[in-house]
């Protein structure tokens, strides 16, 4: 192994391909898109330099604001919403006492390898005004809580996030259902001799060593919701307006349907260096040492 | 000594890839052909298709529904009788915002002929990816064919032609359940305020007023665009322009007048999130009084309504009582243009215009749609007769005082996306009509410089 490492020329050439490939595929697009997010582009000419009136516009630009809103809120709920579900789940389906575990694992997982369009039309008839199954069950309880779910300028976002969030509860469940499943069995003989009881052992041994599996989990929801799109694409077209506009969605909106690329390339360099702030931060107070068995 | 020499090297390695890179992208668009854009200007009489050889031509055209399929099927048949040796090769069109037809012209990879709209046509005209087709307009005779009153479907405001219209000044419509009002005894509204009546009538008996399909955020243009014509005729195409701003008293008036009405119950629960099938299942099932789209939505509504569907006219502002004849809707300079890098410019271009020709005979024929671009052979009978509606359209035709825009003839692109997502969000009741002003006062600013 060590002779492997040695030889310079034969590390160049297992890691150039992939090099070569994550420079054409990531670095030169985002290289492209901070230049050209100081341009006036169309999209098709040549564009003119405009120094940093983009951004400037950003910030005046109450889209902006709500996008930025909306990609924290989307963020904070599905993060939420699916690692504390997820946990409480995959501790659940952990515990050998608890019966039919191999059905629960596959149907909490299922949700994710459907089609994210499958999804949203199916909860587009959930949430109906007129006929979908929510409010119509509100009306059944003679409960007052029914209401436009997807045509109201506040509420929108957050039931676009709920859908988004349980479609890849999954993803983030299986995650930490195998980060349990690595934890060695001692420490929690350890601990029952301790005296401790089940949820104190998960509580002082499981979560502090799911450390790293909730880093990886939380880089993945927090930057999953700045960057939603696809969701309110398909639910709500951004609206109603411009309420349910995130960050990728202001960008879409400037570059393909105003034809102005240059200002769409704004918030998307805006978009990257949020993603990578947060993956700063996440990884800097989060699981800072490595856990080894 | 090695590992400085194979840092070297690749340093050097990935500066030349990104130079490269950096290159191609800041390279400049493709030199237009001498042939397009002012160069072009040799435009010949003669056949473009002299020889027996079978020529393809890739086209970039709506197929979706019969109201697309039918022309285009039709012309092909047409095009095979007088062009034996001219195949067209179909890329149906994706409602995308014109997003796949923009990665064409950027890839350089524009098919023969394409269909286009007005805004794109501004972004195609300034980066040369669209052939200008004054000279054509003359050889191919198709100019003299254009109805006079569809001119401004032709020639683009600068004064050229980009390209061959087919469609003419459709209109926006508010279709009415004529067997409703008769069973709540409600008016057809002339004004706003009987308009008012009527949506509190039909609140009352559980009855939707109004159906909008207002996820499509065009409807929601053409909605508020129908109020604004009531005190300015030009409507939404005088802030298109920029001769316009969106704080005169006629865009004032129309926002706060539609954002009270949707107050009062306008508009279904959730109307911004409802698509065509499920607002048109209200009109059509009896659970909805009105319901607003283009004129093409006649044929549909007599099959499933018979004669108990009419439309009407728009209700008036009491500021001004002769708005009666200004519609909204209206064409705008699109239809079938030609890539001014196509291998067969001549021949496209021909081929262009005769689909176009083609195209209006097979509206009025298979169509029963009698708003067409182009003069057609006045001994062509529709398949089928007119239905009531369009008949009395017809009629009412030559009356109408002036037209403005669908929302995909607007021809800035930016006030187009402005005015869409504004339009949407005055028809959610807490969006105040203040707000939808201010918003729009601050982009146009922005948008025209005014």
């Amino acid at each position: 192994m060590k002779r492997y490492f040695a030889n310079k020329k034969a590390i160049a050439v297992f890691v150039a391909p992939a090099l070569l490939l994550f420079l054409i595929m990531v670095f030169y697009p985002l290289t492209q898109m901070f230049v050209k997010s100081f341009y006036a582009w169309n999209g098709l000419s040549t564009g003119k330099f405009i120094g940093l009136d983009n951004y400037i516009r950003l910030f005046d630009d109450t889209v902006f604001q709500t996008s930025i809103k909306n990609g924290l809120i989307f963020s904070l709920f599905i993060t939420v919403f699916q690692i504390s579900i997820a946990t409480v789940l995959a501790i659940a389906v952990s515990n050998i006492k608890i019966k039919g575990r191999n059905f629960f694992r596959i149907a909490y997982f299922l949700p994710v390898v459907l089609s994210i369009t499958v999804v949203c039309q199916l909860w587009l008839s959930v949430f109906n005004s007129e006929y979908g199954m929510l409010n119509r069950l509100f009306e059944l309880l003679h409960m007052d809580y029914a209401q436009d779910w997807l045509s109201d300028r506040h509420k929108s976002i957050y039931v676009i996030a709920f859908v988004n969030a349980w479609q890849y509860m999954g993803y983030h469940f299986a995650l930490l259902l195998a980060g349990i499943k690595s934890i060695p069995k001692d420490y929690y003989e350890a601990a029952q001799i301790d005296g401790a009881s089940t949820v104190e052992a998960h509580r002082k041994v499981t979560l502090p060593l799911l450390s790293e599996t909730y880093k990886f989990c939380l880089i993945l929801s927090v930057t999953g919701g700045l960057n939603a799109f696809t969701n309110m694409y398909i639910m709500t077209g951004g609206g109603p307006g411009t309420s349910t506009y995130t960050l990728t969605y202001m960008m879409y909106s400037s570059a393909f349907r105003a034809y102005e690329y240059g200002y769409g390339m704004s918030a998307a360099a805006f978009l990257v260096i949020e993603c990578l702030i947060a993956t700063l931060v996440i990884n800097k107070l989060v699981a800072r040492e490595r856990i080894t068995y | 000594m090695f590992t400085q020499n194979f840092k070297k090297a690749l340093s050097l390695l990935l500066v030349l890839v990104l130079m490269t890179f950096m290159l191609a992208g800041c390279a400049e668009a493709k030199e237009t052909p001498t042939a397009s854009a002012e160069n072009n200007t040799n435009a010949s009489n003669e056949p473009a298709t002299a020889s027996d050889e079978v020529i393809t031509l890739k086209i970039y055209a709506q197929y979706a529904d019969e109201d697309t399929k039918v022309p285009y099927d039709y012309a092909i048949e047409e095009l095979a009788k007088v062009y034996p040796n001219v195949k067209l090769e179909l890329d149906i069109q994706a409602q995308d915002d014109g997003q796949k037809l923009q990665s064409y012209a950027a890839t350089g990879n524009l098919p023969d002929i394409f269909q286009i709209g007005a805004a794109q046509i501004e972004t195609f005209k300034e980066s040369g990816n669209i052939l200008v087709l004054d000279d054509y307009v003359k050889s191919t005779g198709f100019g003299d064919k254009v109805f006079q009153s569809a001119q401004n479907l032709l020639w683009n405001k600068d004064g050229h032609a980009y390209a061959f219209p087919y469609a003419g000044n459709e209109l926006v419509l508010i279709y009415y359940n004529k067997a409703l009002f008769k069973q709540y005894n409600v008016k057809v509204p002339e004004t706003y305020e009987e308009l008012e009546t009527a949506i509190h009538t039909f609140n009352e008996n559980d009855i939707v007023p109004l159906a909008a399909f207002a996820k499509e955020k065009w409807i929601t243009t053409s909605l508020f665009d129908v109020f604004a014509t009531r005190l300015e005729p030009q409507g939404i195409k005088k802030l298109d322009s920029g001769e316009g701003k969106a704080t005169e008293e006629a865009f004032v008036k129309a926002a706060e007048r539609l954002h009270h009405l949707v107050e009062i119950g306008l508009l279904a629960d959730g109307a911004t999130n409802m698509n065509y099938d499920q607002a048109a299942a209200l009109f059509y099932e009896g659970k909805a009084a009105m319901f607003i789209n283009g004129q093409w939505e006649i044929a549909a509504s007599t099959e499933k309504l018979g004669d108990t569907v009419d439309w009407m006219f728009y209700p008036t502002f009491s500021e001004n009582q002769d708005a009666k004849m200004a519609f909204a809707g209206g064409g705008s300079a699109g239809g079938y243009a030609v890539s001014p890098y196509s291998e067969h410019q001549d021949l496209a271009a021909e081929v262009a215009a005769f689909l176009s020709e083609k195209y209006c005979e097979a509206k009025h024929l298979y169509r029963a749609n009698p708003l067409l671009a182009v003069k057609i052979d006045p001994s062509l009978e529709p398949v089928n007769p007119y239905p009531p509606m369009m008949e009395r359209l017809s009629e009412v035709l030559p009356d109408i005082t002036s037209t403005t825009a669908f929302a995909w003839g607007l021809s800035n692109p930016q006030f187009k996306v402005l005015i869409e997502d504004q339009s949407q969000f005055l028809l959610t009741p807490d969006y105040s009509a203040e707000e939808f002003i201010t918003e729009m006062n601050k982009s146009l600013e922005r948008i025209h410089g005014q």
